[in-house]
Order: structure tokens, then sequence, then C-alpha cells
């Protein structure tokens, strides 16, 4: 996904969140004071409705840019620079954090020019099919009991990541969660759900 | 006189036994969580928080500082050694450092980092003793109107400096600020926010919005990665340790460090991440070997982990005096004094004397048990770098997932805990940052009682911001705030300072 889809879509969305959380305001109590239970919410989800519209308004007007830019080069035969996206410079590079030059072309900078190797992306697939796994570590969690659940739900996500070192696994998994158990009930005095074994 | 005695005292009782134990403790566990790549000082913090639970309040908070620091070590070794910062604030060391490392040099980079830290740790620390005394007689004559303006500086320098996006960072900031409003209306008692939910009124419970935001997001990424490529882990062996050259090179970089990061790290809602920055960038421009920038220099790591840990003192500061934390860790910290029901602030130094000032003695004995304990043990830290990632990163699902239940006993905690890692991940993809919302859920309490205290005393009159003369100075820092960095990226665009500093 391009910078400029990314940056469409997060603006677009955080738009409708901040949307959703102004009119969720309407439902608050009105009172007779200087500053209501309403003031500071209604603040925030305008705030958050302009912020959208703006991050998704640069992205568009950095992208008309670029496309401009790239049909004037374009037509000389020319490998694409990016003269517009170097001209804006600062305002441009501030785009991204450093860090998070995931799916920048690899010539963007960070605010301090430093830029680091972007971490890579895992399939959106395998990135549901992960949280999945985990809701249901957090649905079965209270009834089935920590040890039980714990258990099987290490084990499932080192099986899915390596299937060969199954003894590893098993042993890992058992043991993490007889471990972390003890330390927790019985160093800690944290009362872990006991389900079925109880 | 009175601060030496005051510290005296602290000495006495983080001398003892057990405060000596949760030291020691607290910085090698946070040296080992930071080791662990992908994992910064905030999220060893994060995952950390349920093992303070139960302590006595003095124990846990100096276990947490130590923590704070020894992952902030932690982190140099994982970015020296694989380039995986665990954090923004690590990240030019992951460029030098690990330049360093692959020229056979990572042991010189490790020393010169830990030295550094050491250094700068420690006078940050000696500033903290002296400066917070003042502050807090300062803060005698801060009303609402002060505090809100505090406040609200922190939260704009907070988008304003970060790394990245101002529109990215604000977002993340009003994400934060969305989030801490739900729940009931603490002035009026009205539910706000709930969407009908009677399980939210309690609010959003703020360890695990950031066990979610920071712990998640990771482990979900790495785990759905699979098995990819290998981090390349640069070994060190028989590498030397610093040469004398390396110490003459050092010491300059070392002490401008402090300074700026220390500095930096004073101002509100200015983290340790600008710190280092800023140091690499003026070890840079003033170096006489600038060809060597990016390719292993020396000075680049020494200023900037300097830098990071003055940071660290500094931020400390507005935390202990006024109660205003500066940056999202020191927000955590703030967090953790409140469970244990303390506020940190003015009236902390005078009721709770004799635990303020252990805490701060604990943060001199971390320092040199962090040079003590990870110079010679390094070599055990970095066989956890060889730890298997389906390992590492289930093992930290389950540690949030505890953490998560022990704060709420409900499936419905827990459900939250899975939803805010959803809105961190989505978030991450997003490309906004996580800190500053950290830091906006924490400050919005505290930004809308003295906004409303502010109105009621001034009848509703907005004047009390500017007619006050230390209303107006605030105002008149959050301009320079605001301004400052569009000059300095300005500058540093202008100059081409970093341009050639690309790592691919």
């Amino acid at each position: 996904m391009t910078a400029f889809r990314t940056d469409l879509i997060t603006g677009g969305a955080i738009a409708v969140i901040g949307a959703v959380y102004y009119i969720a305001t309407f439902s608050i109590q009105e009172t007779a004071n200087i500053v209501t239970p309403r003031t500071f919410p209604a603040i925030v989800g305008i705030g958050l409705i302009v912020l959208g519209l703006f991050l998704a308004g640069q992205a568009a007007v950095r992208h008309r840019k670029d496309t401009l830019a790239e049909a004037g080069t374009g037509s000389g035969g020319t490998a694409r620079t990016t003269p517009a996206r170097d001209g804006d410079g600062t305002a441009a590079s501030a785009g991204e954090s450093s860090l998070e030059t995931a799916d920048r072309s690899s010539g963007q900078e960070g605010v301090s020019g430093i830029v680091l190797e972007a971490p890579p992306e895992p399939q959106v697939r395998k990135v549901v099919f992960q949280f999945a796994l985990f809701f249901v570590y957090l649905a079965i969690l209270i009834p089935v009991g920590f040890l039980l659940s714990t258990a099987a739900f290490l084990m499932g996500l080192t099986s899915i990541y390596a299937p060969e070192k199954w003894i590893r696994n098993l042993i890992f998994s058992v043991l993490f969660a007889v471990v972390v158990y003890t330390a927790f009930v019985y160093g800690l005095a944290v009362y872990l759900p006991v389900g079925i074994l109880g | 006189m009175d601060t030496l005695i005051d510290l005296g005292g602290g000495f006495a009782s983080a001398l003892e036994p057990v405060s000596l134990a949760f030291a020691l403790l607290g910085v090698l566990l946070g040296t080992v969580v930071g080791v662990l790549p992908g994992i910064g000082p905030i999220s060893a913090i994060a995952i950390l928080i349920p093992v303070s639970f139960g302590m006595e309040p003095v124990h846990g908070l100096i276990l947490l500082c130590g923590i704070y620091y020894g992952s902030m070590y932690g982190g140099s070794i994982t970015a020296t050694l694989i380039k995986t910062p665990g954090e923004v604030a690590s990240a030019v060391t992951a460029i030098e450092g690990y330049e360093m490392a692959r020229r056979g040099r990572g042991k010189a980079a490790l020393a010169t980092a830990a030295i550094g830290s050491f250094l700068a740790g420690t006078l940050a620390i000696i500033g903290l003793t002296f400066l917070s005394p003042v502050l807090v007689k300062l803060a005698n004559v801060f009303g609402a109107t002060e505090y809100f303006l505090l406040m609200a500086t922190a939260l704009l320098l907070a988008s304003t400096m970060s790394a990245g996006s101002r529109a990215k960072a604000l977002i993340s900031i009003f994400i934060g600020l969305a989030v801490g409003l739900i729940g009931l209306d603490f002035q009026t008692g009205l539910p706000r926010q709930t969407f009908g939910m009677d399980l939210l009124s309690d609010g959003i419970d703020f360890t695990i919005f950031a066990m979610a935001l920071f712990a998640i997001p990771e482990a979900i990424r790495n785990l759905a990665l699979g098995r990819g490529a290998k981090d390349e882990i640069q070994s060190f062996g028989n590498d030397k340790w610093m040469t004398k050259e390396d110490w003459q090179r050092s010491a300059g970089p070392w002490a401008r460090g402090s300074v700026v990061g220390f500095i930096i790290g004073i101002l509100p809602g200015v983290g340790p991440s600008l710190a280092s920055f800023m140091s690499y960038i003026m070890e840079k421009r003033i170096s006489k070997r600038k060809d060597e920038f990016g390719h292993g220099a020396i000075e680049g790591v020494a200023g900037p982990e300097a830098a990071n840990n003055a940071g660290v003192g500094g931020a400390m500061i507005p935390l202990f005096s006024l109660g205003i934390p500066g940056s999202a860790t020191t927000a955590l910290l703030l967090f953790v004094f409140t469970m244990y029901g303390l506020q940190p602030g003015p009236l902390i130094f005078r009721d709770e004397t004799g635990l303020i000032w252990t805490i701060i003695a604990s943060m001199y004995i971390g320092n040199i048990a962090l040079i003590i304990l990870n110079l010679p043990l390094v070599g055990v830290f970095v066989k956890l770098l060889k730890m298997p990632k389906e390992i590492l990163f289930s093992s930290i699902l389950v540690l949030v997932v505890i953490g998560a239940y022990a704060i709420e006993f409900s499936l419905f905690g827990l459900m939250m805990l899975g939803i805010f890692g959803v809105i961190g991940y989505l978030m991450e993809k997003g490309g906004i940052p996580m800190a500053p919302a950290i830091l906006a859920l924490v400050l919005v309490p505290l930004l809308e009682d003295n906004f409303r205290r502010m109105l009621q005393i001034s009848g509703g009159s907005f004047a009390p911001l500017v007619t006050r003369p230390v209303s107006l100075s605030i105002i008149i820092l959050m301009v320079a705030g605001i301004i400052g960095p569009i000059i300095f990226r300005w500058w540093v665009s202008r100059r081409k300072l970093l341009a050639d500093v690309t790592v691919s």
C-alpha cells in the first residue's frame, strides 16, 4: 500500500471515529456549569474530525503534486524523480516517524533524516488469524482456567510457527504455564483463574 | 542543606537490604526485558507493572525505576547487535552502534554506551536532586491556570517535537484524550461516552491500554511474519574494549549529550528520543570526522546514549515536583504512583519526604548497579537475542493477559485488552505513534479538572491565561515550543545535515 493510500484511509477512518464520538456526546446530560461534562468530549470529537480530514487532505494534495511532477519528468523519458516531495521537504518527510517507514519508498526520510529499514509487513490473513487465536485465548481463559488455556494457547502459537519442534513446544508450553502460575499465585498473590481444574 | 539531609535519609533507607535488592532486581529485569528485540522501555514497564502489584509502594517504585534504567540499556544492546531499536530513542544507536559492531568494535560501542549512560544518568539525578526542591517552591505559586497550561504545553510539545508527522502525533494525542474521557465524569458523576455500556462507566484502565498498544501489535506482527530472514547477530567475543582513543573521542560527546539530554528531558512533553537525535546531529556537525558518521563513529553512540539517559533523569523532575509527566514512560510511572495512592507534586515532598528521597537515592544506586552488572554480564544478555521469536512473543502475550486479568479480574478487562490491541495494530499500520496517546490518557483528567477550576475561579473568563505572570511565561514557552521545532526542521533540511545518513 502506498503512503498516499495509507494516509487517505487513516485520515478518513479517524474522521469517521471523530464523528461517531461527537454524536455520542449528545447523550451526555447537560449541566449548568461553565465547563459542562460535554465540553471536553465535544472538543475531542471535533478535533478528531478536523485532524482526520487534514491528514486525508494533505495526502491527496501531495499525491496530486507527485503525479504532476511525474507527468512532467515522465515525458522526458527519464526515470522518476521526486522533486515535489523533496521540495516540501520537512512537511513531506514529517509524514512518518523514522521508525515507521513501513510502506514508504526507500528514499523517504524521517524528520531528522535518519532512515531505518522498514520492518517487514506480514500478510493480512495471517495477522487476522493470530488475532483470532488471541481472542479465543482471552475468551476461554476464565471458564477453562489459566493452566490449561495458556498451555494450549502457547502450544498452538509455537506449533504454527515451528511445527517440527513439537516436543520442545510442548515442554515450553506446559513449563511456562506452570512456572508463571506458581510465580503469580504463590509469589505475588495474584490469583489466576483455576477454571475446570478447580 | 536541607536537600542533602533529605537525600542522606533517602540513602539510609535505599541502602537497606530489601530496597537494595529491589533496585538491583529492577535493573536486571529491565535489562533482560529491554534486550528482547522489539521491546523498548515503555513496553518493558507496561509488561512488568503487574509484578509490582501488592508490593510496598516504595519497593514497587524502586523496582520500576530500576526497570526503566535497565530497559534503556538493554535497548542499546539490541540496537548495537541486531539493529533492532526497541524505541525511537535508540534508533541512532542502531545506526552507528551496529556499524561499529560490524567492524569488530561491538564491545567498544556497548562500553561507550554504558559508561556514557552512567555518567549522564548520574549527572541528571544530581540535577534532579537539587532542582526538584526549587521547582517545588515555585509550584507553590502555581494555580489551576498554570497547571492547565503546563499540561496543555506537554501535549502540544509531544506532538510538535515528535520525530514524525505532527498531524499523526496530534491524532494520537486526541485518541488518548478520547479514550481517557470514557467513563463517569468525576465532577458531576454523569456517564460520558459509554455508548450505553455500564461496564464502560469505570473508564478504560490505563495499564490495559498501555500494554495493549505497546506489546500486542509488536507480538502479533512478529508471530504473523513466521520464519523469515533471521536477524543477523553481531558477535563480539574477541573484540577489544575501549581504547585510549575511544575514551578521548567519547568524553566530549558524553558531556554535551548529558547537557542536551537533561535540558530536553525537563521540557514537558518531550521525551528522550528527541534528545538522542539532537545529540547525534550536534556531534555530527562539530565532528572533524564527518565521513565516519553512518559507518560506525563512536561519537554517534556516546553522545546519543548519554543524552538518552540524561533525558530520563530530566523527565523525572517535572514528574516528581509538579506531578506532570514529560513522556509516555514517565506517564506510566505517574500511573504507578497513583496506583499506590500517591500523588507526585509539591505535596509528596512535604508529606512523603522519606519515600520520595528513598526513590531518588535508589536511582543513584540503580545507575551504579547498571554499570557494575551490565558490562560484565553483557555476554549473558546477548544470549537472549537468540531466543526463538515464537517463544518470546507468545510468552509476552501471556504476560500481558495476566496483567490485564490482575487488574480487572473479568472477561470485560480481557476483551478490552484484545480490542485495544487491534486498535494499536491499526494505529501502527496507519503510522500513528503510540506514545503521545499514552501521555494524553494520563493527562486528560488533570487537564480537564484544572481547566474547570481555572474558569470557575475567574468566573468564565480566559483572562488569567495572560494576566498572571507565570502563566504568561508558560504561554511564551508554548509558542516557542511550536515555532522552535519548525525552525529546527527547516535548518536541518536546509543544511542537509543528515541527508546522507541512510540505512537501507
